[in-house]
């Protein structure tokens, strides 16, 4: 910057930080404000977690006892499981989902506008109403089982959605329905962006379409996978509107998922803290999950400043 | 970043007192006016609010209502906000327990004089009252009751079963689902099952049974009636229910059966009074269902309180104590409770109030009947699943227990029994 | 690969292709076809069905006449609301997560790397938890019930996105390209202006779809910190739910749905296509 500045031709000698003070402002008045609410905020957190706060915030120390309390919970031991399940299984296969969807619309296929405005939709639509018409959708008694039994095929079952045990992946189906089209785009642009030349070499070397794909096309798309999943696990631990229309934790508490039992402990229950040593708790998950995707980061910076 | 809690500020006040005198005065000075919260916004709820706003208006106020939709919690995040930045509502909805726990965040007003002109304390049922004057001051007023716990008979189903007898007992509900069971009724139970649902099914049973065991139990959770055995045949009644019901309704809300219901594929359904408002709104009949009290083992009809109310926050502005006053008197009169009541279904909260005439169906009219009855009979008790009986955090983890229970019918009632114990000491 | 060579196996392709987006239209479809019965209709029968009879008036009833308490004006007003929160803070957000990105990609400051990790950080901070935290904030600023303080809330919240995306965007950006103009004595804003924005067409749309789509959502804050008449089109939605003690309104409801969505629905089928190939350019590196 520097040097820069020492080109210039000569100006009024106003100093050099007056003259670039707007740009200064423009800078770091917007970041400062929001690095300085994100950590503000989470360290209210973390405060308001140790204190006996019920209905509003207050002041005062309980010790690790709201801590204790959120772990010894079963509302929070079986958030914790389906986090796990949920987040995984969402995960990949909402990032296969939309892989799987670029490339059918990468075959040079007409109506690929509609087509991708279909898959993008969902996107754009209020969780609230998608949840509530995907628990209308997947209830045995009202959706597509009701459907299949309707038209004849009376022996047909899909009722997770009052399935203790599989209820959490009518959870996972509406996920990938709402949101693989993000992946799908990001995927179709990374295919978009792999370079003809190459692939055009392939294909007269003899290589056929699979072999292609395999070989040049899937591996290109390594740093994209990475986006995608970070994105989609950032929806799967703050995935909340859509649970409480779709199940609200249910049947019973068996779909319950953090973000869920921390509104809850909040607003619901009003237990302040306990709800803020929940929060506290997913954010350490968070970080036990973003901080591999960091250090992946800085190693490839590091490797690209090498090379 | 300026963040600091605001209690200080919050407990500056403590409940004061605020004389007739001063209301009296305001009154004649200044334009009443009321600001208020309140989660309803649709349908008879909607049109009820609205109806009470138009008479405020009618006697000189200025009405400024805010409707919350969406859950309670949503309200209360308002509320919250509203009280943490000093500037509450002059009154707000708000129920049961969370009336005592709120009034302890920021300063009410006191309404002793009010009430007693109007002497209100006579005709409200006790155990309401209490929940009004949690300091031993009036700061709240009920408006609307309903019960939880009424019976809903299909007619056709009735047919099926060739059975003509409202059941009294759960003895006779449980014959009367199985006959309606062998008469080709394929499912004799037609509730939903979101959590309040599941909640009203327990509550139900175990007051049915027995009303003290209910009380010593779930309003005043002593430790040996949580262990006691009517615990656990409330949970084995509640899991009749539930064999009874059609497994895929999941969570859906009750409104989903109505036809099921009306049409004699399902026959009886517990739920509140205002199922009949839903049922004549969605277009049914009236004659094509029965109203009854719920199931009480002992004869004398028992009652689940769930009634709304009104709190009131101190505020300095006279036009806002002279609105907090009119809207006091408004609540409290019959006339206002009548047009309220038979808006929304409910029954009103005076036990003075004639029900023979027009205006009132044969449901609400049983209703307060067997309110009166409950009364007498130290019946009328309040309920868990809709926030009367005690504060939403241990209500919650209540119903943790009894929704997993509904669901899952691998668990013993036994079992439940002791899991609902343990809830308790855990959120105590 | 992306010519004509393997035709044969097409018609599976378009088979699958079409399979897949009936299932995803499905939701739309019961939505569609609810709006078109009557709420009696649906409370009758079932959640999920074809009209008996075309209910029209569910849209003249959910666009100017179902009542929220008192007020009866449909979601016409609440419409307004939410756009006058929306876009504001869409092209606030937008604008200057466009600068801050050009000056952490291109710039390269002090402590750029650290602010820019804080930042986007914040894409995980969960909102049930921020809630709290921003009713002191706006209280100790005054803008408590007014729809500044939405605006505020939802352009720094959404920095974290918009930063992210452009910064991403930006950092393929030849560094010649600024270096030369440097030379020619262009500035920070001039360079912005005249270099920089004309070549963002593609990210911004990508911002400005995700930042709108988000904020017109939205319906915690949006009931929190709003009273009566500023409310958002969410929860005038809402108020047509189920309460416990109602009969569902699912027709005016479906209609009311479909409306409140017409703005994002309209905005992913114009921008569908620079949606994709912004993030071509954005969210690879």
């Amino acid at each position: 910057m520097s040097n820069a500045a020492a080109i210039r031709p000569g100006r009024p000698a106003l100093p050099e930080w007056v003259r670039r003070l707007p740009e200064y402002l423009m800078i770091w008045v917007p970041l400062l404000l929001s690095a300085a609410h994100l950590i503000s905020f989470s360290l209210w957190t973390i405060w308001i977690s140790f204190t006996p706060s019920t209905l509003v915030p207050v002041s005062g120390w309980v010790g690790l006892r709201n801590y204790t309390a959120v772990a010894a919970s079963r509302n929070w031991q079986i958030a914790f499981d389906n986090l796990l399940l949920f987040g995984s299984a969402f995960v990949v296969l909402s990032a296969a989902t939309g892989l799987i969807l670029a490339i059918l619309l990468d075959q040079r296929i007409r109506g690929e506008n509609a087509l991708r405005s279909i898959f993008l939709y969902p996107l754009a639509v209020s969780f609230v109403v998608t949840g509530t018409v995907w628990s209308w959708l997947l209830n045995p008694g009202l959706g597509i089982q009701k459907l299949v039994h309707d038209l004849g095929w009376t022996s047909f079952k899909f009722d997770w959605l009052i399935d203790r045990d599989m209820a959490i992946w009518t959870i996972v189906i509406a996920a990938i329905w709402q949101s693989s089209g993000f992946a799908m785009a990001l995927f179709l642009a990374g295919l978009r962006s792999v370079d003809a030349d190459i692939v055009k070499a392939a294909q007269i070397d003899g290589a056929g379409p699979v072999r292609i794909y395999r070989r040049i096309v899937l591996p290109s798309l390594w740093p994209i996978t990475v986006t995608v999943v970070v994105i989609q696990l950032q929806f799967a631990i703050s995935t909340f509107d859509l649970v409480r229309a779709l199940t609200n934790g249910g049947p019973g508490i068996a779909t319950q998922l953090p973000a869920l039992v921390v509104y809850d402990l909040m607003f619901q229950r009003s237990l302040l803290g306990r709800g803020a040593a929940a929060a506290v708790l997913m954010l350490l998950i968070l970080l036990a999950v973003l901080l591999p995707y960091a250090a992946w980061r800085y190693v490839q910076r590091r490797r690209a400043l090498h090379a | 970043m300026p963040i600091t809690t605001t209690r200080r500020r919050l407990l500056a006040g403590s409940v004061a007192t605020l004389a007739l005198p001063a209301f009296a005065r305001a009154q004649s000075a200044v334009k009443p006016r009321l600001t208020a919260i309140s989660q309803w916004s649709a349908g008879s709820d909607g049109a009820a609010i609205t109806a009470l706003g138009k008479k405020f208006e009618e006697k000189g106020g200025v009405w400024q209502h805010s409707p919350v939709p969406g859950f309670t919690t949503e309200m209360m995040n308002k509320l919250r906000a509203q009280i943490m930045a000093g500037d509450p509502p002059a009154c707000s909805q708000l129920k049961g327990p969370e009336i005592a726990a709120w009034s302890k965040i920021a300063p009410t007003v006191d309404l002793d004089a009010v009430v007693a002109a109007a002497g209100y304390e006579k005709v409200v049922a006790p155990d309401l009252a209490k929940l009004h004057k949690p300091g031993g001051k009036w700061i709240a007023l009920p408006l609307q009751i309903y019960s939880t716990n009424m019976l809903f008979l299909s007619k056709r189903a009735m047919d099926k079963a060739k059975a003509d007898k409202i059941p009294v007992t759960w003895a006779d509900f449980n014959d009367l689902a199985e006959k309606m069971k062998a008469g080709g009724v394929p499912y004799p139970i037609a509730n939903g099952g979101t959590r309040p649902d599941d909640g009203q099914k327990f509550e139900a049973a175990l007051a049915g049974i027995s009303p003290l065991a209910y009380r010593a139990a779930i309003m005043n959770l002593e430790k040996k009636a949580l262990e006691g055995p009517e615990i656990k045949a409330a949970f084995a009644q509640v899991r009749k229910i539930a064999d009874w019901m059609d497994p895929n309704v999941g969570a859906q809300h009750f409104s989903t059966n109505l036809k099921r219901f009306i049409e004699g594929d399902m026959g009886m359904m517990i739920m509140g009074g205002w199922a009949q408002g839903v049922l004549r709104n969605a277009g049914f009949k009236l004659e094509d269902f029965t109203i009854a009290p719920g199931p009480s083992n002992n004869g004398k009809p028992v009652f689940l309180l769930n009634a709304d109310a009104f709190i009131f926050w101190q505020r300095k502005e006279a036009d806002l104590q002279a609105g907090q006053t009119l809207m006091a008197q408004l609540v409290m009169d019959p006339a206002i409770q009548t047009m309220y009541s038979q808006i929304t279904g409910s029954i009103p909260v005076r036990t003075d109030v004639d029900l023979s005439g027009e205006g009132w169906s044969d449901g609400q009219r049983r209703t307060a009947a067997a309110l009166k009855d409950a009364i007498a009979s130290n019946q009328a008790v309040l309920s868990l699943a809709h926030n009367m009986a005690q504060e939403n955090g241990m209500t919650a983890a209540m119903i943790d227990v009894i929704t997993e229970y509904v669901k899952n019918k691998t668990i013993k009632p036994e079992q439940a029994a002791i899991r609902l114990a343990e809830a308790v000491e855990g959120a105590r | 690969m992306r010519d004509h060579s393997f035709a044969p196996s097409r018609i599976w392709i378009y088979l699958v292709v079409t399979l897949i987006a009936a299932a995803w239209l499905a939701p739309l479809a019961v939505v569609v076809l609810n709006s078109l019965r009557s709420n009696e209709e649906i409370a009758q029968g079932s959640m999920i069905g074809w009209p008996q009879h075309l209910a029209w008036s569910n849209y003249p009833a959910a666009w100017s006449g179902f009542c929220v308490a008192e007020t009866c004006s449909g979601i016409r007003p609440y419409m307004l609301n939410s756009a006058l929160v929306t876009i504001p803070a869409t092209i606030f957000s937008t604008l200057l997560g466009a600068i801050a990105g050009y000056a952490i990609s291109l710039w390269r400051f002090r402590g750029d790397n650290w602010i820019y990790g804080i930042v986007t950080l914040g894409l995980f901070l969960p909102q049930q938890m921020r809630l709290l935290p921003w009713t002191i904030v706006l209280r100790d600023i005054g803008l408590i019930n007014t729809l500044a303080g939405l605006v505020l809330i939802h352009t720094i919240q959404g920095l974290s996105f918009t930063t992210l995306f452009c910064r991403n965007y930006y950092v393929a950006i030849p560094h010649e390209l600024i270096r030369a103009a440097r030379i020619d004595g262009a500035g920070f804003f001039r360079i912005f202006w005249r270099i920089i924005l004309p070549l963002s067409g593609p990210i911004l749309i990508v911002t400005v779809i995700w930042q709108f789509t988000h904020i017109w959502n939205e319906f915690l804050y949006g009931v929190t910190f709003t009273t009566g008449q500023q409310q958002p089109v969410t929860a005038a939605l809402i108020a047509l739910s189920a309460a416990v003690a109602d009969i569902p309104q699912h027709g005016v409801q479906s209609a009311a749905v479909i409306i409140a969505a017409l703005p994002t629905l309209l905005i992913y089928l114009i921008g569908g296509k620079y949606f994709v190939r912004g993030l071509t350019a954005g969210a690879v590196k």
